[in-house]
């Protein structure tokens, strides 16, 4: 499937922002639909076949929060939030809300074209349901049936705990997951917030599969938001 | 007051006097009843009178006996048979004098307690009005110096005196003047130079007060704590009653409850007014940084537009190139600036969590990366996980910014290096950041933190930047406790710079 037979619609309010993504989406071959207000992206999205949504957060009518909660009703097309806010609250609001990705302005088109193959893959997988056979990133391939984990073709021996929260990153690849969301999907509702346990389960299984714990090649840190599993 | 007239010499004379007078001038009018030949009885009942006028007039029971058994024998001395003697021929006036002096004493103790119950009443009804008054007003009063006033009106009024209030102040320190009352239109303020001596000796009372040299001094107890003194000058407190006693305590209770209340809602206003004040701050903030990355995102997506358009060797993308990164560094001074204002604000409430040091500088070095990709970033730390409590933005910035200092200053081959270790006293974590550019020139050291403080021995470019970044570093690092520094490396060229923080939560967490 080539890159033109996805639809992309484009909510932005700025005019040399929205050229530039515009611009960008063309030379990839991406078709694109552009909407400057919430209500002009609802009606796109309710009238048309929309594959991915670019959505900013500050639009002239509605907040893009809105937008999300709306669209999360009845779809769950990839969105990713384009916005100038950079509170780490919002953020995770939006993700946790149901944006499957966050770029801060200003961003550049290596990176935002990057965040929407991500989001094309996905697209692709959550078409197979592939979530029952083998993941790879790189070197790092995890057998979902079998609870098995290889690094550079070697079995890898991790606890139950980081095996839960490698497998949660590899079904979400690519993707920023909110620490609450992590805490919530590993330890379970009530857990609290107990976000130092995360980050010490973090570390160890860090220091497993990465050379270099700081300069990570398969987990990523949104320092203030989540982590994200690299998808390339 | 009346206690202190009943022992004067000067009263005792006057009620003799009065006594004297009445007594004889019932005895005239008796003369005149017994020339004209009136009954004697309205002799006896003119002496009754007497008798009554003194118990009113003066004050004392003792008085009103004295003057009836007087009477009784002035009777018997003047109008008995035979005159002008004490004897008496007619033993049925022994009955008379009898009666006379039961009646003289029954009316003279009633009237001198009725006398005593109006007075009672009296300074009941001044004491109520004193009370009154003070809460009233103390009600009214929106500023210490109101209540102060009104304080030491009301107390000079009902004592008679030149009442003064000294003040502590919020945080405990006694103010350096009081006030003192002078006239009914007049309060003054008077310097006073020992006042915390004294406050230090009213924090050791026991006693319900304290001697000076010109005052009593009453502590006026708040809530939680001392909040100041009444000072009543000596002479009235020495002559104070214990019912004036009494009152003055409850007038000061008064005065503290409304100084308590004062404090308590300047309390509550002054921080309605800073959640107010930091909310705008917040969105005032939110919207420059919103207002600012927007179109430089605009510039930057635009001249990236430009430069994919053309080729490497078009002048135009040389062009774009140069917008790009002058559009890339407004961005990072944008971003510096930002948190510059948010730490000038003094009052930078710190974000503080447990972090594990290997995230923050990953985030760090991946920013550096992508900005400068033909750098590479030798990273060395220990390999247990390092949790430090810190605003993790705020030292990712610190570490961005020297990053990006280190680098403008080194060739691409160069070496850059970042170290984290425990310090030896396992109380700090140290970081330090090293190049292998040409140093640092003696004359910059000392300055290299000051804002806007701009290399003087380098020729200044927009890649030297106004100096901010190096500034707020300092000023992130001293907010969470931790310390700067900056020195030119031993085994090479180059500069090092050391910062370190604290590796446990500290008592004193804010930017003093």
């Amino acid at each position: 499937m080539s890159n033109y037979h996805k639809n992309i619609l484009v909510v932005e309010d700025d005019p040399q922002i929205k050229n530039f993504i515009c611009y960008s989406l063309k030379q990839a071959e991406f078709r694109y639909i552009t909407a400057h207000t919430a209500q002009d992206a609802l009606s796109h999205l309710i009238s048309e076949q929309i594959d991915i949504m670019l959505l900013d957060l500050g639009l002239p009518d509605f907040d893009g929060m809105d937008v999300i909660k709306k669209v999360r009703e009845w779809s769950d097309l990839p969105i990713i939030v384009v916005s100038a806010r950079d509170q780490d609250s919002e953020k995770a609001a939006a993700l946790d809300l149901g944006a499957d990705d966050y770029l801060t302005k200003p961003f550049s088109a290596t990176e935002l074209m990057a965040r929407i193959r991500v989001a094309v893959r996905h697209l692709h997988m959550h078409g197979k349901e592939n979530q029952q056979g083998a993941l790879t990133v790189g070197g790092l391939t995890i057998e979902m049936d079998k609870h098995l984990v290889y690094l550079d073709n070697k079995e890898l021996h991790v606890t139950p705990m980081e095996y839960s929260l490698l497998s949660l990153l590899f079904k979400n690849i690519g993707k920023v997951l909110t620490t609450s969301a992590i805490l919530k999907e590993i330890w379970g509702v009530g857990y609290g917030n107990d976000t130092q346990a995360l980050r010490a389960l973090m570390a160890g299984l860090r220091r497993k599969i990465e050379k270099n714990p700081a300069k990570p090649r398969y987990i990523i840190t949104e320092i203030g938001v989540g982590y994200r599993l690299v998808d390339e | 007051m009346s206690e202190k007239k009943k022992f004067s010499v000067k009263g005792i004379v006057q009620r003799v006097i009065l006594t004297v007078l009445l007594l004889s001038g019932a005895s005239a009018i008796g003369y005149f009843f017994g020339w004209t030949g009136f009954p004697e009885t309205n002799i006896v009942i003119t002496y009754l009178l007497a008798v009554h006028m003194i118990a009113w007039l003066t004050d004392g029971f003792l008085w009103g006996i004295f003057s009836s058994i007087i009477a009784t024998f002035l009777f018997n001395y003047f109008f008995t048979e035979p005159y002008l003697t004490f004897s008496v021929n007619d033993p049925s006036y022994i009955i008379t004098f009898v009666i006379m002096t039961i009646v003289a004493l029954i009316t003279s103790t009633i009237a001198s307690h009725a006398k005593k119950s109006a007075v009672d009443a009296r300074q009941k009804e001044a004491e109520t009005k004193a009370v009154y008054n003070l809460t009233n007003h103390l009600t009214d009063a929106d500023n210490m110096q109101d209540i102060v006033g009104f304080a030491i009106g009301e107390i000079s009024e009902y004592l008679g005196c030149q009442a003064a209030c000294l003040c502590f102040q919020e945080n405990g320190t006694p103010e350096d003047f009081f006030m003192q009352h002078r006239s009914d239109h007049k309060q003054i303020r008077r310097e006073i130079e020992d006042a915390k001596e004294i406050k230090h000796r009213m924090e050791q009372l026991r006693t319900g007060y304290e001697i000076g040299s010109e005052f009593y001094d009453w502590p006026i107890y708040g809530y939680e704590k001392m909040l100041g003194m009444v000072r009543i000058p000596i002479k009235t407190a020495q002559t104070m009653s214990t019912a004036q006693t009494r009152l003055l305590r409850s007038m000061i209770e008064s005065v503290a409850l409304a100084m308590d209340r004062l404090r308590a809602s300047e309390l509550h206003n002054r921080s309605r007014e800073e959640t107010v004040q930091e909310r705008y701050r917040a969105n005032l903030l939110r919207a420059i940084s919103h207002d600012l990355r927007t179109p430089l995102s605009g510039i930057m997506g635009t001249s990236e537009m430009i430069m994919d358009m053309s080729g490497q060797d078009d002048p135009r993308y040389n062009l774009a190139s140069a917008i790009h990164k002058d559009a890339d560094w407004l961005h990072s001074l944008v971003e510096n600036i930002l948190s510059l204002t948010r730490l000038q604000e003094g009052k930078l409430i710190l974000n503080k969590q447990p972090e594990a040091v290997e995230e923050v500088l990953a985030g760090a070095i991946e920013r550096i990366s992508k900005q400068w990709p033909e750098y590479e970033i030798d990273v060395s730390m220990p390999d247990e996980l390092l949790m430090i409590p810190m605003d993790a933005k705020l030292i990712r910035q610190v570490l961005i910014n020297l990053l990006d200092n280190a680098i403008k200053h080194t060739l691409p081959d160069g070496d850059i290096r970042i170290s984290v270790e425990k310090a030896e006293n396992l109380h700090f974590a140290v970081f330090k950041i090293a190049d292998s550019g040409s140093g640092i020139s003696q004359e910059d050291l000392p300055h290299l933190f000051q804002m806007f403080y701009t290399s003087r021995t380098q020729i200044v470019d927009a890649k030297h930047g106004i100096g901010l970044g190096l500034t707020i570093c300092d000023a992130i690092i001293k907010a969470h406790g931790g310390t700067i520094e900056a020195k030119n490396r031993i085994d090479r060229t180059g500069a090092e710079f050391t910062f370190t923080l604290p590796m446990e939560v500290q008592m004193h967490e804010q930017l003093s």
